[in-house]
């Protein structure tokens, strides 16, 4: 009795590590990716207004304690100034890579510069829903034009990209992730080329590809490359070199950037219709 | 199982779905926030044993794996093999032993969190291991502790009526359901 007991438990066990198995290679699987896609994106659908209405409840309660009468409308108005002053600064900052860029070469004047690309202006509800993945949720999906690939500015800069997009609502990865990279461009003339590497959540981002002594100084900023088949526009603020040196006999200059972003201000992002052009 | 314990099980694992997606994740020290899905079969397994862990711990990963980031199923095979191994292990241990639920929830967590980020990288998602671990696994590890016990409540009231080969819950569940 124990023994068929024992038996069926272990074939239990084996049944459910069996379907798990099946189901990753159907989400890995280029070909068959679709199909968990789908069902990740009906079941998005459903999840999204039940948690919005979860956080509706409770998001009060926590207001409350954070003891400030009108706290909500404060936090609306913070929330869209926050978006109006990463827009500015986006705006800034890309102003004096255009004018370097134009200086030089007055045949790239039909680059595709961010300005000039149509946006969707798009919430975040929800932030790093694993500890494994750094990641941003968005309000808005493919019904809105919103597709896997586009990249997502904001808050002074270079967010992410599109990696999952649902009917309503889509996944970002932050360029902190540590899939993502970010080819960039830097230095008098944006003569030097580079790799952004994430690192993961809450650890520095690296520069790497870059020759030993490359002059650089602090606080330099990166912008994306555009290179061809980029995966982002040029001329977007990524980094900010914070520290830098080259040890002896190394193959390339060790370099830790921030992000020009500040990822922990994304009430509100610009999600950009781009694809790399073929 | 029966009909109404299932009905109880999907409720219990939404709710804590929830609690995780909305309060949890908000819950944020250096980067790593508290994991309340292993703990629906670090529960189970303690109360009902191998399989029923097995069996929720795979239902729970499923449900959680719809609206996570990572690969679709990996949570779904973590929280299966979790509840099995846990059912397995603490066969032998007195169920109502005070330091077992803590010491489980514990272990149960950091393994599994280890386990998750491992498979992931086996299976090409490299960024799973780019993670500060000692920090995380001192985030998750403390709150499961802490967490044990409430979501242990939930669990004992999902399974109420279970005839169960640990004989925990059908002894206590006229008693203590809630």
């Amino acid at each position: 009795m124990a023994r068929s007991r024992r038996s069926r438990r272990t074939l239990t066990v084996i049944v459910l590590v069996v379907v798990s198995l099946s189901l990753i290679s159907l989400d890995l699987n280029g070909r068959t990716h679709s199909l968990t896609s789908g069902v990740k994106s009906v079941a998005n659908d459903v999840y999204a207004p039940l948690r919005q209405g979860v956080l509706d409840i409770i998001n009060p309660i926590g207001d409350f304690f954070a003891g400030a009468f009108n706290y909500g409308s404060v936090q609306s108005q913070n929330e869209q100034l926050q978006r109006t002053i990463g827009q500015l600064r986006a705006t800034q900052a890309e102003r004096g890579f255009e004018e370097s860029q134009l200086r030089q070469v007055m045949a790239l004047q039909n680059l595709p510069y961010l300005q000039s690309l149509p946006t969707v202006t798009a919430q975040t509800i929800d932030e790093y829903s694993s500890n494994f993945t750094a990641t941003i949720t968005l309000d808005k999906g493919r019904a809105d034009g919103v597709d896997v690939g586009y990249p997502v500015v904001g808050a002074g800069g270079l967010v992410g990209q599109v990696i999952q997009s649902f009917h309503h609502t889509s996944v970002v990865r932050l360029i902190t992730d540590g899939q993502s990279k970010v080819g960039v461009v830097f230095g008098p003339g944006n003569q030097h080329n580079g790799i952004v590497d994430g690192q993961g959540p809450g650890s520095s981002m690296t520069a790497d590809l870059v020759p030993p002594h490359t002059p650089l100084h602090k606080g330099e900023v990166l912008y994306t490359s555009g290179l061809q088949a980029a995966s982002f526009p040029p001329g977007i603020p990524v980094a900010t070199v914070q520290s830098f040196h080259t040890s002896a006999g190394a193959s390339q200059e060790t370099i830790e950037v921030d992000p020009a972003a500040k990822l922990n201000e994304l009430a509100y992002v610009d999600v950009v219709q781009w694809v790399p052009p073929a | 199982m029966t009909a109404r314990s299932m009905l109880r099980v999907a409720l219990v694992i939404f709710v804590v779905l929830m609690v995780q997606q909305t309060v949890m994740v908000s819950l944020r020290i250096s980067g790593a926030h508290p994991d309340l899905l292993w703990l629906l079969p670090i529960t189970a397994a303690l109360l009902d044993g191998p399989e029923t862990g097995a069996i929720i711990g795979f239902w729970a990963g499923l449900v959680f794996d719809l609206v996570l980031p990572t690969p679709f199923g990996l949570s779904a095979l973590v929280g299966c093999l979790l509840g099995f191994v846990t059912g397995s292990l603490t066969a032998a241990v007195d169920p109502r032993a005070a330091w077992l639920k803590p010491v489980a929830a514990l272990a149960g967590s950091v393994a599994a969190d280890m386990l998750f980020a491992v498979l992931g990288a086996i299976l090409g998602q490299q960024q799973m291991v780019q993670v500060d671990f000692l920090t995380l696994f001192l985030v998750v590890g403390v709150s499961s502790v802490v967490l044990v016990l409430p979501v242990n409540r939930l669990m004992r009231w999902a399974l109420a009526g279970e005839s169960n080969s640990r004989s925990l819950v059908a002894a206590q569940a006229g008693s203590r359901a809630w």
